[in-house]
């Protein structure tokens, strides 16, 4: 979330930028009385940056995708220690020492 | 291959003599679904400001909004490392899931960016 979020965010304020900087060639346009035919290069960079910044955030930020099938290594579900009622405390475990970082995967 | 849509559990036991049946995990399919409607909704809304700022016009800026929901598919399927039918269960999702919705956003911001920048 962390880093693909901040990008985002940069992306977007290189954005309102963009915005200012056409806003106020718009203005020049208006004083110099001249026809608007494109915005200037430099916000045709600027828009290309931010797009590629977004994109980047767009792809990052919310998430990987998960495998949907129930053979894949992370929908494994090893749900035996839940089971209560079939928990045997009293076995040959229990002289061995105890691992606490069990991964249950 | 049958495509069995039927998911009564999150998580469906898979049987050796269920081969046939091509059952998936519901829950990350939704959460891979969510991922996608989030990621072409936040490009539309930024696309939509960049054809604002660019001044397009009319057919213009619908074509630019195909031309970035293009890339964004191609950006998803890359996500994914091109191999869709771990993720998904079929192509229509990446390609087609969230282009309507977005184009609302993409019209909005589109409107509102181009009045910004060119009217006011």
């Amino acid at each position: 979330m962390g880093a693909g979020f901040l990008v985002g965010v940069i992306g977007v304020l290189i954005l309102s930028h963009a915005t200012y900087s056409t806003i106020q060639y718009r203005a020049l346009l208006k004083i110099t009385e001249e026809e608007f035919s494109g915005p200037p290069i430099d916000v045709v960079v600027e828009l290309i940056v931010s797009f590629v910044l977004c994109l980047w955030a767009a792809m990052a930020a919310p998430g990987n995708f998960k495998s949907i099938h129930p053979q894949s290594e992370e929908n494994r579900v090893v749900a035996l220690p839940a089971n209560l009622d079939f928990m045997i405390f009293n076995h040959r475990g229990k002289i061995f020492p105890l691992e606490t970082e069990l991964k249950l995967k | 291959m049958a495509v069995h849509d039927d998911v009564n559990g999150s998580t469906e036991k898979s049987n050796s003599g269920m081969d046939e049946l091509l059952t998936f995990n519901a829950e990350n399919m939704q959460n891979n679904m969510k991922v996608i409607y989030y990621s072409r909704t936040f490009l539309s809304i930024i696309s939509g400001a960049i054809a604002g700022i660019l001044g397009f016009t009319g057919l213009m800026g619908f074509i630019f909004y195909f031309l970035v929901m293009a890339i964004t598919s191609v950006a998803l399927a890359a996500k994914a490392s091109f191999s869709i039918h771990s993720y998904f269960n079929s192509w229509n999702c990446i390609i087609f899931d969230g282009f309507l919705g977005g184009l609302m956003s993409f019209v909005l911001f589109w409107t509102f960016a181009y009045d910004i920048v060119h009217i006011f």
